[in-house]
């Protein structure tokens, strides 16, 4: 915690609006596939989930800058984009097909 | 304790995103906060005509029977009924038909009415209803940028609102306390303003998290449904859409003879079976046939964004439920918070209260990113030494101010006028509808250019005074229809449309001193800034503070 954080404006940004992006659906989509009822749920699930994934979408943008640099957040949300989109297409190709 | 360097960064990011999205927040605020009082505006703007009390309800089965004889494609895309016998109902049937165009083309719609003569037989009527009050919420969504480009574009300015959320608030966090409802009026005119600005962002942080993110998803609904059925659902999703659509979809004719109920009794047996509904206009669907329905939209007591998709469809032969689960109380969970989260957009909750406070919660608002503006600006100010010579202010700040000034009262100073026309123009022009948007545009391009022709401090005045003269012809307009009637205007009599006028009334008030009190900055405030209309004139006296510097 002792390192200078670093302003590397375009870099962390272009992390947060991209990799954000790619969490929200990752993490909302678990939810279409874990949430009650499953995938094939009936309702309005569909249309919550654009609320919820601009919520995800909106903190990750907004927190990205405390990363110590561009590259740490692109490391670190690209590590978090590779888990939750490994078991969202687990559930969608392999447990929930 | 959050590091001194991680709030500088903070307020870099809150600094250049609220910058950046200022001007179209402002005006998606504004209008939005008029779009409040949508319905009310559209009953000021609607010509008087013949109304839904020439028939009354007893009467209606006639009539509906008639409009279906005569107008085959009214009678299978749905016949509205009206019930509250509005100002923007212009009699007591409605219906929309397709504009001639080729098949599966996009095309628009024609709007027709239907009434009973006094001889009982039918008269029906193609006339194009104001959409003056659907142009302002146009204005609020996408700031009248066109589609699709308007809905990119708002959403993105929506996604960077929400991150100048966060970064405001963690600039603002270990001052909190400190800080809070701390509003030091006095000789540090800054500090004043951001004050205001932390207050006023601060209490109202719950309102704008909750725009900020319907916003987004609102804005970018498109793009995010196409996301999810690549990334998540696979094909999945367009079936559930289907079967989530299939209780709003009428029951298909049958072919067979069937005796109608008259409205009024299945309003009876609505109320015997869901008694907290409050309809508000019945929609008919192939009257005459066994399996004819009606679909009552309206407001179901005690649930939120409940006028939205709520309804519910009864069997227009029988009065029997047919589709019973759109409504609020029968939503399922996740469509009950998609549409708890729609509400809190819109406001449509809890009735009249959350209206109001929406309104002026829009307004503050608006005030919020224009106060952004002038603190950036401020911060920027090349302060004169004592006694010293007047330094030339940066060009930027010189910009950014015209642009605000030209931008934000340009929007206010359209959108007044625009109402305005909706009467003086009713009649005179061929195209009114459209004559809503030449006549915003006219005046918002003009705004802009003006303010940059003479400056930020000369044009607020001007344009302040334009804004007063413009929302005050709203209450005029309505006076001159009442004394002259000769001019061919008119003036409701319902609160709803007087209050628009009362509302006007004060909002011009309201410009008008802030006009007042921009010219007595202009004239006498501190010269060292873009505010100001003086040269270095030996200005002995210490930086006085005017009473509102920038507005």
């Amino acid at each position: 915690m002792a390192n200078e954080i670093c302003l590397d404006w375009w870099g962390k940004a272009s992390a947060g609006a991209i990799l954000g992006l790619g969490l929200a659906l990752s993490l909302v989509g678990l939810y279409a596939y874990l949430g009650p009822g499953g995938i094939d749920a009936p309702g309005g699930r569909y249309s919550l989930m654009r609320y919820l994934e601009v919520f995800v979408w909106v903190a990750v943008f907004g927190f990205c800058f405390l990363f110590r640099s561009g590259r740490a957040a692109w490391a670190w949300l690209g590590a978090a984009n590779l888990i939750a989109f490994t078991t969202l297409f687990a559930c969608r190709f392999y447990f929930f097909v | 304790m959050i590091r001194a360097d991680i709030i500088k960064l903070y307020k870099t990011v809150h600094t250049w995103t609220g910058i950046t999205c200022g001007f179209a927040l402002f005006i998606a605020f504004y209008a939005g906060a008029l779009t409040m009082f949508q319905e009310p505006i559209a009953r000021w703007a609607s010509p008087p005509a013949v109304g839904v009390a020439a028939v009354p309800l007893d009467d209606a089965p006639r009539l509906l029977e008639l409009v279906a004889a005569a107008h085959p494609e009214a009678r299978e895309e749905g016949i509205k009924l009206h019930l509250r016998g509005y100002e923007n109902e212009p009699a007591r049937v409605t219906w929309e038909e397709d504009e001639s165009h080729e098949a599966g083309q996009p095309h628009g719609h024609v709007h027709w009415w239907a009434t009973l003569k006094p001889d009982g037989s039918l008269l029906a009527k193609q006339e194009e209803p104001s959409e003056l009050a659907e142009f302002i919420n146009t204005i609020h969504m996408r700031i009248g940028i066109p589609e699709p480009w308007g809905s990119y574009f708002m959403g993105v300015v929506s996604l960077l609102y929400g991150v100048a959320l966060i970064a405001g608030v963690i600039v603002l966090l270990p001052s909190l306390v400190k800080d809070f409802l701390a509003l030091r009026v006095g000789r540090n005119l800054k500090r004043m303003w951001l004050d205001a600005h932390n207050v006023v962002g601060i209490t109202a942080l719950p309102f704008h998290i909750a725009m900020a993110i319907t916003a987004t998803a609102l804005s970018l609904s498109h793009e995010l449904w196409s996301l999810q059925e690549a990334v998540i659902f696979g094909g999945k999703q367009a079936i559930l859409d289907e079967r989530d659509n299939e209780p709003f979809r009428a029951p298909k004719p049958i072919g067979e003879a069937g005796a109608m109920m008259a409205p009024s009794q299945l309003l009876q047996r609505l109320k015997a079976q869901v008694p907290d509904f409050e309809p508000k206009v019945m929609i008919f669907k192939n009257i005459g046939d066994k399996a004819a329905s009606v679909r009552v939209a309206g407001a179901e007591r005690g649930y939120v964004g409940d006028t939205h998709l709520g309804g519910v469809m009864l069997s227009a032969v029988t009065g029997e439920l047919l589709k019973d689960s759109t409504r609020p109380s029968r939503q399922d969970p996740d469509r009950r918070a998609s549409e708890t989260f729609y509400g809190l957009h819109s406001g449509q909750y809890e009735g009249a209260t959350i209206t109001w406070a929406y309104f002026f919660l829009g307004f503050s608002g608006a005030w919020l990113f224009y106060s952004g503006n002038l603190l950036w600006i401020e911060t920027r100010r090349k302060k004169a030494c004592k006694g010293g010579e007047l330094p030339e202010q940066r060009r930027d700040t010189y910009w950014l101010g015209a642009g605000t000034v030209g931008v934000c009262l340009g929007c206010v100073a359209g959108l007044s006028l625009t109402i305005v026309a909706a009467k003086w123009l009713y009649g005179r022009v061929d195209d009114l509808n459209h004559w809503h948007e030449y006549i915003y545009y006219a005046v918002f391009f003009g705004s802009v250019v003006w303010a940059f022709a003479w400056g930020a401090a000369r044009s607020a005045v001007h344009l302040l005074w334009l804004c007063a003269a413009a929302t005050m012809a709203i209450p005029l307009t309505t006076l001159l229809a009442v004394l002259f009637p000769a001019l061919g205007m008119w003036a409701h009599g319902s609160a709803a449309t007087i209050g628009v006028d009362v509302v006007a009334f004060i909002g011009a008030l309201c410009f008008a001193w802030m006009a007042v009190a921009t010219t007595r900055r202009i004239r006498n405030g501190p010269t060292d800034s873009i505010w100001s209309i003086r040269k270095a004139d030996g200005d002995t006296v210490p930086h006085k503070p005017a009473a509102t510097p920038a507005e």
